[in-house]
């Protein structure tokens, strides 16, 4: 009957869901991360490496204030109307710090990539 | 019991259901296909007064590398502004005198007038004597006096040079050199040769003009690092595909007086000295070397006036460095960059 | 798109009156929705029990009233919250999900509007990762779907459930279509 497909369906979705968010809220082996506003990367860093910093990014007169302390990164002070972004708090997973209103980013990258060869 | 009408979501989930595994499966074939191991070719040879390394893959890729390599000499031959018998030596040693040139010299010759008169003289092929009087040329590096500088100027001008029908004419006293445009143009021309011989993926870098055929075997965009200036580190990886990136700074080629005042190779033509535009280097990304090569020092020279001139054109797209260490991006490359790591560069992205 | 049997109703006063109060409705519930302290940071992650109105109003009303209803709501939440970003995602996650809703009305029966609550939800949050991906021009944003998805099934049947109660206790005969 077309009710059990449909109800099989749906426990199909909570169950991909489910398998899904498992799957994103590992933390990730590699501990570089990126900030990337706009599609484009502003900033990249190996966090076991990286050194205590405070960076500051803007986007049309608003602020955003990341934070690296301890091997960590997180938001500390947003200029945007729901500051969802710093609630998340310090990056843990595979979920993304995100900023939707100053299009900002913070997420695990791959491993920064090699270069094929350079232009000098 | 009656009879429902097919809802919109039955028909749907039948026809998908029926037609999808037909759409995926020749997807499926022609994408393992691509997959398959190419050889790989590569060649190494020392032209053009530098080194150029090639690498491609296909089945006759190793036969285009050779007569690449082939043809790199040739054009050596051709071209060179110190080897007495090319074509450029000739010429510029010829009192004024018209003489018969290649078609790939004319050819090169008109392009460079062309980004001259484009760049409203900011590409200048008729710097020679002054880039010797500078000593850049043999090494001697020395700063000319200034009445030596307002001399040469004089023989500064390239709408004095004409090419036609095969005769090249330079006015005695002057003397053309295609160093600015000659490595983009070869390059170009060796892509060319390359897809006439099948290659669909190829990396070259003719003494760092760097020229893309194609992306990379597996089909990901290439990676090029762009060099900091100034220091031996990577400013970042910028991605692409079937296309060329050119750099130019001042830092390439350069010296200290005693006061440690540095001059570097790129001249304004306007002026006669190093060209002190406010920026530390300019990399020009493009689907033509030759027009990356040539606009790669011809932004240099204009400096911020350089995006100005982006903005009118829209060919093509460039990264430059500010002299006081910012990185300004052109949209088309803007996700295509990525700072590398710790680099504590802003990043702008200037957009039309 | 109408379809060759079906006849030509008017809107009348009594149908604008019932419309305009279920859009008080779902906009009072939306309000009152948005006091609640939030229920994580994941952005998009919230009971959506408006869609409690827009479930119900699919049930007794042509799909053009629904989607007035649904559009009505958005615009008031969005003046009420002053943010025009919020516009964007609300239209683009509403979009899905009347698309959606609307498509597989014939397939669920009285029992089991649930499901349509579910099928709501999901695509909204789905319409509303899609613009994020967009507009910030970051496909890693995707990661967040797989909790969206179980948000979505959850508040679903919720807010499913309860639109199927009313139904119940609401027959259609005292609605005017």
């Amino acid at each position: 009957m077309k009710t059990k497909r449909l109800t099989a369906f749906c426990a199909g979705i909570l169950l991909a869901g489910l398998a899904g968010s498992a799957l994103v809220m590992q933390k990730p082996e590699d501990s570089t991360v990126r900030i990337v506003q706009d599609g484009v990367v502003l900033f990249q860093t190996d966090l076991q490496e990286a050194e205590d910093q405070t960076l500051s990014f803007v986007y049309e007169g608003r602020s955003n204030t990341v934070e690296i302390r301890d091997h960590q990164i997180r938001v500390a002070e947003a200029d945007c109307p729901d500051r969802l972004c710093v609630e998340t708090g310090w990056l843990r997973t595979a979920l993304p710090i995100v900023c939707l209103p100053n299009h900002l980013v913070i997420e695990f990258a791959d491993e920064a990539q090699e270069a094929d060869i350079a232009v000098r | 019991m009656r009879r429902q009408k097919p809802g919109v979501s039955c028909l749907l989930k039948t026809g998908i259901c029926r037609t999808l595994p037909l759409v995926l499966l020749p997807l499926l074939v022609a994408g393992c296909g691509q997959e398959r191991e190419q050889p790989k070719a590569e060649q190494t040879v020392f032209a053009m007064n530098t080194y150029v390394t090639m690498t491609a893959y296909g089945e006759q890729a190793q036969t285009a590398l050779e007569e690449a390599a082939q043809s790199l000499q040739r054009w050596e031959s051709l071209w060179s502004v110190t080897e007495e018998g090319s074509e450029i030596y000739r010429t510029n040693h010829s009192g004024g005198q018209s003489v018969p040139v290649s078609p790939e010299t004319q050819e090169l010759v008109s392009f460079a007038l062309s980004m001259a008169q484009e760049t409203k003289g900011a590409l200048e092929p008729t710097l020679y004597p002054l880039l010797r009087a500078w000593g850049f040329t043999n090494g001697s590096r020395q700063v000319p006096q200034e009445s030596e500088i307002r001399e040469l100027l004089q023989a500064v001008d390239y709408r004095r040079i004409t090419v036609e029908e095969g005769e090249l004419t330079v006015p005695d006293g002057m003397q053309i050199d295609l160093g600015s445009v000659a490595k983009g143009y070869a390059a170009d021309k060796i892509a060319g040769l390359l897809r006439e011989y099948g290659v669909s993926s190829a990396i070259l870098s003719l003494g760092g003009n760097v020229q893309a055929v194609g992306s990379r075997p597996d089909g990901t965009d290439w990676r090029i690092a762009v060099q900091a200036p100034w220091e031996q580190g990577t400013l970042g990886i910028l991605e692409i595909s079937d296309a060329a990136v050119v750099t130019s700074g001042g830092y390439e080629n350069y010296f200290s007086d005693e006061e440690g005042y540095l001059y570097w190779h790129i001249l304004d033509p306007a002026t006669g000295y190093p060209a002190d535009s406010g920026l530390q280097s300019v990399t020009i990304v493009g689907k033509e070397g030759r027009v990356c090569d040539a606009l790669s020092t011809a932004c240099f020279v204009m400096g911020q006036e350089a995006l100005a001139y982006w903005r009118a054109d829209g060919s093509f797209d460039m990264l430059l460095v500010t002299e006081d260490g910012e990185i300004i991006v052109t949209e088309g490359i803007a996700e295509r960059f990525t700072p590398g790591e710790d680099r504590t560069e802003h990043v702008e992205v200037v957009r039309r | 798109m109408r379809c060759g049997n079906q006849e030509k109703t008017e809107m009348t006063t009594k149908k604008l009156t019932q419309l305009a109060m279920l859009t008080g409705i779902a906009f009072a519930l939306f309000v009152v929705e948005l006091q609640l302290p939030g229920l994580s940071p994941v952005p998009g992650m919230k009971l959506g029990l408006a869609n409690i109105i827009t479930v119900y109003a699919l049930f007794h009303y042509r799909p053009g009233d629904v989607i007035l209803v649904v559009l009505a709501r958005i615009l008031l939440g969005a003046l009420f919250s002053g943010s025009g970003m919020s516009l964007l995602y609300s239209m683009s996650g509403s979009a899905f999900c009347l698309t959606g809703m609307l498509l597989l009305k014939n397939a669920v029966g009285e029992q089991t509007i649930w499901i349509s609550g579910i099928f709501g939800a999901i695509l909204h949050n789905t319409g509303q990762i899609v613009m994020a991906i967009l507009v910030t021009r970051t496909p890693g944003v995707i990661v967040y779907l797989p909790l969206l998805l179980v948000s979505g099934v959850l508040t679903g049947a919720f807010t499913g459930l309860c639109a199927q109660a009313v139904i119940r206790k609401l027959p259609a005969a005292a609605v005017d279509r």
